[in-house]
């Protein structure tokens, strides 16, 4: 394995990513684990784990943290917003300017970047959980199944119930009626999708959101959600390939890109 | 403005001294008008811990400087207050005007404000005829009139008040001092009696050190209130100067001069003559072009709306505000907030990604 020569923590609010790089920007370790309520000693034990690194001394190469929890970490580590370093990841993964949609846990974010690789402009959920992985989490707990099974229903349906909510509580509410006059769960379960793909895709219209699209975050990985946003937007979603990383490899090729200057 | 005494104290002092209580709501009305009878107008944002009493009557769509007036007043935090002044600034401070009916008690009288929501010689004249009509009534609650001396006299001393507001203002942002502390000396005018403003103005002035440039990147901020206070010290840690306010509560209370020689009249083209103010249904055009020249004459790279949720004068303006300074190449940034409540994490996200895309 290359050695590890720059190191970006994504402290999540619901997954913490840790990425290691070499010195040519490639990812060459990385983990990623729930986020535990007591981050701080959570990021510390993760950061000693990274090979040759330092061990429990903490890290001896440049971290950058990110993140809900980007401010627990050590203050001799610098910390960026998850804007940037999305921005950072994904362009360096997909090597194009355009729009990237990141979905995470407790955000969804609409980032514009330009050719150089740099933000222009963003647009951020405000603090209610509609719009986020979240709703999907819990509207698909309520329905005893994992987000992903609870995607792939979506896909299968080839009906959709209209639902009005994008509110977390109140969909699920809503879930629960249409289920009692006798709907089936995949034509709720893509009508749910659908009413996060078209929050979403709002906020990626106030943002002035232009071609090509990405995305990244926890959210990329819903098959449904996505293809249910490529249908609202009106193209196609290039993905990297580890987009759940992709804050955390930002955050570490913004660490890398410190250190030499 | 360290030494600057506190609401509780100034109220006591003036009280003891014989002088009336006017709880004022926002924002505009004339503070000259009050001090020549002798009551002190000591304005309430509805921020801070206010509690949440007022919710129950009113519309959860209610911004939450309304519903925090509202409170204060349910929890007996206006009590040392003789009389209340509500401008009419939008239709929801309209409302609490008409609660107030209901819910104040009937030796406590509520006076309201009408303000045109037009320029020019027309709006000059409703004006004054407003401030006359409220003349009347503070006459008739206080047994006294004021002369035209009098209050021209009362009219000078607010001038020279506003003259240090406006000093401190153009040095924004080169003064040595956190955003926090800028704001709370900026603000003690809300309370402090003209005169004491002016001379703790001036010592802040002659006392902070001066910066050639601003320590961070020059912003502009806007809305009706900098609360909840931790946004100032968001701005403050991300690396942003505030060398530009167009807030409701400073501002665009920056009034301009007069020198007519009927008060009234005078005490009219000062406020209407103030920076355009979306709560005074200026044209946006004209918003525009005031923020523009503010954000040139500043070097402003960025302006932050800092909106109270649900302020539907802000909200009518806020799109083509932001579009106009975009097209200038100023980047804007929308926040949202319930003044009663702590800033969300995503308000400090979005603060330190805007200037992150200015580094």
């Amino acid at each position: 394995m290359s050695t590890v020569v720059a190191i970006g923590a994504d402290a999540g609010s619901t997954t913490t990513k840790l990425v290691g790089i070499s010195h040519d920007g490639v990812i060459v370790w990385e983990t990623i684990e729930p986020t535990e309520p007591r981050m701080r000693e959570q990021l510390e034990r993760l950061l000693a784990t990274i090979p040759g690194s330092g061990g429990s001394a903490g890290p001896t190469v440049p971290v950058v943290a990110t993140g809900y929890g980007r401010n627990l970490v050590d203050t001799k580590h610098r910390r960026v917003t998850e804007i940037t370093c999305h921005a950072t990841g994904v362009y360096r993964s997909i090597r194009s300017s355009g729009t990237l949609i990141d979905i995470g846990g407790q955000d969804s974010k609409v980032i514009v970047i330009d050719a150089a690789g740099g933000v222009v402009n963003f647009a951020m959920n405000d603090k209610c959980a509609a719009g986020t992985g979240r709703f999907l989490e819990v509207v698909a707990a309520r329905m005893r199944e994992s987000v992903q099974d609870f995607a792939a229903l979506a896909l299968s349906s080839p009906e959709e119930v209209a639902i009005s909510n994008t509110c977390t509580v109140f969909a699920e509410s809503e879930m629960v009626s249409l289920l009692a006059q006798g709907h089936a769960i995949e034509s709720i379960s893509r009508g749910l999708h659908r009413a996060l793909a078209r929050r979403v895709a709002s906020l990626a219209r106030s943002a002035g959101a232009v071609a090509p699209l990405m995305m990244s975050g926890g959210g990329a990985h819903n098959v449904a959600l996505r293809a249910l946003l490529e249908n609202e937007l009106g193209a196609a979603i290039r993905l990297p390939a580890k987009p759940q990383l992709m804050g955390a490899y930002g955050a570490a090729l913004l660490a890398l890109r410190r250190a030499a200057a | 403005m360290d030494s600057t005494p506190t609401r509780t104290q100034v109220i006591a002092e003036h009280k003891r001294s014989g002088g009336r209580i006017a709880a004022v709501f926002p924002v505009h009305y004339s503070r000259a008008l009050f001090r020549a009878f002798n009551i002190l107008p000591v304005e309430v944002w509805g921020g801070g811990r206010t509690g949440n009493a007022g919710d129950a009557h009113l519309q959860a769509y209610t911004c939450s400087v309304v519903r925090g007036v509202l409170s204060a007043h349910l929890t007996g935090m206006l009590r040392d207050a003789e009389l209340y002044c509500v401008p009419h600034t939008c239709d929801s401070l309209q409302g609490l005007g008409s609660l107030f009916l209901d819910l104040v008690d009937p030796g406590r009288p509520v006076i309201p404000i009408y303000l045109p929501r037009d320029e020019g010689p027309a709006a000059v004249a409703f004006m004054a005829s407003e401030l006359r009509a409220i003349y009347d009534r503070l006459a008739e609650l206080t047994g006294s009139r004021p002369s035209d001396a009098d209050l021209q006299r009362a009219i000078d001393r607010e001038c020279e008040a506003d003259s240090v507001l406006a000093a401190m203002l153009e040095l924004q942002g080169r003064l040595a001092l956190p955003a926090r502390a800028f704001y709370a000396a900026a603000r003690s005018r809300e309370y402090l009696p003209a005169e004491q403003f002016a001379a703790a103005g001036r010592r802040l002035l002659e006392t902070t050190v001066r910066r050639e440039e601003p320590a961070g990147v020059p912003i502009l901020l806007s809305g009706i209130v900098p609360e909840p206070e931790e946004i100032l010290d968001q701005l403050d840690a991300a690396g942003a100067s505030i060398v530009a306010d167009d807030m409701a509560c400073c501002g665009r209370r920056n009034y301009a001069m007069s020198t007519n020689s009927d008060p009234f009249g005078r005490m009219a083209e000062q406020i209407l003559g103030g920076p355009p103010d979306s709560t005074r249904g200026v044209a946006v055009e004209r918003r525009l072009a005031h923020l523009l020249s503010l954000a040139s004459a500043r070097r402003v790279r960025a302006a932050v709306f800092y909106e109270v949720k649900f302020c539907e004068p802000e909200a009518f303006y806020l799109p083509q505000l932001r579009r106009g300074l975009e097209e200038a190449g100023i980047k804007t940034l929308a926040l949202e907030v319930d003044i009663s409540e702590r800033p969300s994490h995503q308000i400090a996200t979005r603060i330190e990604a805007l200037l992150e895309t200015l580094a």
